[in-house]
């Protein structure tokens, strides 16, 4: 008997089953259109140097889909690119195509600004307005020439609801933003982002900062938001991608390794590289 | 395939596999043992692989512990995961395995008080083929041979025809010579015995395919059939 | 000894009076720290207890609202030398206010990096040292020989000069201390860049700025040079922008000169009023804009 591990790549030896590793009768969610966002050979360049290379998926409509790899591996920089966060730097180039809806984001017809208030954000630490809780809510839609006070007052409760922070401060609307704690600030952001309907949620590991009960909370709204939002959201996290997403992509080194439906990357993955990944062999 | 970076996981499953690997010989030795008790009867024997089933229980629950604290702590991921579950239910179907051979050794007890029948001789091929069956299914496992566990389905089906067709012969025999109806008794459940020491080798093996392949061959073969 | 693989045991007596050396040489620094700090006070409170000293005798209510006495005589204060000081800054701060802070503005939030920018910093940071009686010759250049006439406007100009450079710097400071997570969240929600400015930024950089605008003003409100040769001096009410002008710092300079000891003794009061103004306006700029945690 050997009395190490001897592990074989089995993949090149055996047949792949199509449900191999999801339980019995497993369907991935359906319903919605499955390139709600499209990504085609999208290529990224910080001035010479390429981040991103020929990047090919479809992102489904009303689902959570999770970006994992390890750090510089490009997944925050393809999430930036989908609400065009990246051109406040200089010196940026794409190649390839982004649709949101069949639409290209790129198409100079389409104000960026416009873009940018139907794709919300929520980054990895909470920044609040130093303003208060009301007017952090309400920002987006003053900026876009809204002030009647009823829309107001409907949209600040309607955001907070949804960001299951509405009974927590109902009474202190108007205090500042920076007196919540740290787990209220981020669903603060959330409810933010949430206020002007976007169609999708973009989120850059929104609970890395955040504790054990605080992230419970924003991963339960995750799961509430999916009805109404297509969310993407990168973490580092591997136990909160199985917890909270259904299709997850594995990036590396600036390629897309795999994107499968979530059970599947997790319980039996195709690629070899997903696989050193996820049970932490890398390196 | 580069080792788990880290070292505590790395160790914590080879624990687990080196246990659970102890834990196999020890039971493949307990079903040699019962097998010299059988044919040679001799009672010693049955009586040291009644006594060592303990150790054998003991390693079971330590393999179940094990298994949890490695999941636990670990959360292990794909074959990670496929692997520690496989070793559980490996401990699990061993003990079983174990459990009948107790049961053999006991019944080999009453048979000796009793005399020599012809009959038990013609329990070798059935002894053979379970025992083999077991010591095939260990070894897929240890080196990952999913071929040779896949092989087991079909044996099992051989194995469980070859015990029909004795427990045939037996009742018919019982018939004829009444006197000797408590030793064919014996001998039916010995070989009923070694058909589920079979089954228990089938199920290691259908365990040891999803482990290595995540594919699911449980079931499937009354289907094919 | 060995000195080598040896942990380093604290309780040995070698050990220990290593240790009290560090305790004690930590206790002298420190001991001369704090008594260096307070001996930089010292000037500090001396100043002050002079004016006071000096200063306090004659002053009345009456120093704001009456004339200079003319030479030998007593009497009268230096109100239209508030006054004008007040005005002169007044218009220094309405040239070189706007034109620091979005100056700033274009060089912190629109392009940092580029050329013009950097040649903007460069260029300010070389007029902070600049001598503020250069301030008061080019203003005297600039204004007083094309106008004919020494003013108010042209001791403003000078003032402005004077003060631009801080005024810019500092409100790029502040700028520059708003956290871009604001910024990057405001861009998220699709705001323009002017709205992010308008609405985030300088909201957030106020307080700062305003301590900029303050340091500034202290230092413009204090200057004589810049003012002897464009707005001069007067006996009287100013009662144009466009004619020579009293200040506080010029009336000083004056005063403090003459034979007279009634004079002298009214510029230290002068000097007095001076420094209390600037302290009160530094204050109430503070209490105004300072940030609401």
């Amino acid at each position: 008997m050997t009395p190490t591990i001897m592990q074989e790549d089995h993949r090149a030896n055996q047949p792949k089953a199509a449900t191999a590793g999801l339980p019995q009768g497993y369907t991935a969610p359906t319903g919605g259109r499955p390139d709600f966002l499209a990504v085609k050979e999208f290529n990224f360049f910080y001035g010479k140097k390429q981040a991103l290379y020929d990047i090919t998926m479809d992102i489904p409509e009303k689902q959570v889909t999770a970006f994992i790899g390890p750090s510089g591996c490009g997944k925050s920089t393809l999430l930036r690119n989908f609400n065009r966060m990246n051109e406040l730097i200089d010196g940026i180039r794409h190649q390839g195509e982004i649709t949101l809806l069949g639409r290209s984001i790129f198409d100079p017809k389409i104000e960026v600004i416009a873009l940018r208030r139907s794709i919300g954000m929520v980054f990895q630490k909470s920044n609040p307005f130093p303003k208060s809780i009301y007017e952090n809510i309400v920002y987006s839609l003053r900026i876009a020439g809204q002030n009647s006070k009823s829309i107001l007052d409907e949209t600040v409760e309607r955001s907070l609801r949804g960001a299951a922070l509405w009974d927590e401060v109902k009474d202190r609307l108007h205090d500042s933003a920076l007196s919540l704690s740290g787990g209220q600030m981020q669903r603060l952001c959330i409810a933010r982002a949430i206020a002007n309907r976007p169609k999708v949620l973009l989120m850059d590991e929104p609970c890395s900062a955040l504790d054990p009960i605080a992230t419970a909370k924003v991963e339960d709204l995750i799961h509430e938001l999916k009805r109404e939002f297509t969310i993407v959201i990168v973490t580092h996290n591997m136990q909160q991608a199985t917890r909270c997403s259904d299709r997850t992509a594995f990036f590396y080194l600036g390629k897309l390794i795999e994107f499968d439906v979530t059970q599947k990357i997790f319980s039996n993955p195709s690629e070899k590289q997903t696989e050193d990944y996820i049970t932490g062999r890398f390196g | 395939m580069p080792t788990h970076i880290l070292s505590t996981f790395e160790d914590a499953l080879n624990s687990l596999r080196n246990d659970a690997l102890m834990m196999s010989s020890l039971t493949e030795r307990n079903l040699a043992n019962t097998r010299k008790g059988l044919f040679e009867r001799d009672e010693d024997w049955c009586n040291t692989v009644i006594a060592d089933d303990e150790e054998i229980d003991t390693l079971e629950v330590q393999v179940d512990r094990e298994g949890i604290n490695v999941m636990l702590r670990f959360h292990p991921m794909a074959s990670d995961m496929r692997n520690v579950i496989a070793t559980m239910k490996l401990s699990v179907n061993l003990e079983r395995v174990a459990d009948q051979a107790v049961n053999i050794a006991r019944r080999s007890r009453k048979l000796i008080t009793r005399p020599e029948a012809p009959e038990v001789a013609q329990l070798h091929p059935i002894f053979q083929c379970a025992e083999g069956m077991v010591k095939d299914a260990v070894r897929a496992f240890a080196d990952r041979d999913v071929a040779l566990s896949r092989a087991l389905m079909e044996r099992d089906r051989e194995l469980d025809e070859m015990n029909r067709n004795y427990a045939e012969r037996m009742t018919d025999l019982m018939s004829k010579n009444v006197e000797s109806i408590p030793t064919y008794m014996d001998l039916i459940f010995i070989s009923r015995f070694l058909e589920r020491i079979g089954d228990q080798a089938k199920n290691i093996g259908e365990d040891t395919v999803y482990a290595i392949s995540a594919e699911e061959i449980r079931h499937t073969n009354r289907a094919a059939m | 000894m060995d000195q080598t693989a040896q942990p380093t045991d604290f309780f040995t007596p070698a050990e220990s009076s290593k240790a009290n050396i560090r305790a004690l040489t930590n206790r002298v620094l420190s001991a001369s720290c704090i008594i260096i700090s307070l001996l930089t006070l010292v000037p500090l409170f001396s100043i002050v207890y002079l004016l006071l000293q000096k200063g306090l005798p004659l002053l009345q209510p009456a120093v704001f609202t009456t004339l200079p006495p003319a030479a030998g005589m007593v009497g009268g204060g230096f109100g239209n030398a508030v006054l004008g000081t007040l005005l002169m800054v007044g218009i220094g701060l309405v040239i070189a206010a706007p034109l620091g802070i979005l100056s700033a503005i274009y060089i912190n939030e629109y392009s940092p990096a580029s050329r013009l920018a950097n040649a903007v910093r460069f260029v300010a940071k070389l007029l902070t040292g600049i001598p503020s009686i250069i301030c008061g010759v080019f203003a005297f250049a600039v204004v007083v020989l094309t106008t004919g006439q020494f003013s108010a406007y042209a001791g403003g100009v000078a003032l402005a000069v004077l003060m631009l450079p801080t005024i810019l710097l500092t409100s790029e400071q502040a700028l520059m201390g708003v956290q871009n997570a604001y910024r990057e969240a405001s861009y998220g929600l699709g705001a323009t860049k002017f709205q992010t400015i308008t609405r985030i930024v300088l909201p957030d950089a106020v307080s700062a700025i305003m301590t900029g605008i303050m340091l500034a003003v202290a230092r413009a409100a204090g200057e004589t040079a810049p003012l002897i040769f464009t707005a001069l001096f007067s006996q009287f009410w100013a009662k144009s922008f466009n004619e020579p002008t009293a200040s506080l710092s010029v009336l000083i300079y004056n005063f403090s000169t003459v034979p007279f000891p009634y004079q002298v003794q009214m510029a230290w009061t002068a000097s007095l009023v001076l420094v209390f103004l600037v302290t009160v306006a530094n204050i109430t700029a503070q209490l105004a804009f300072s940030k609401k945690e």
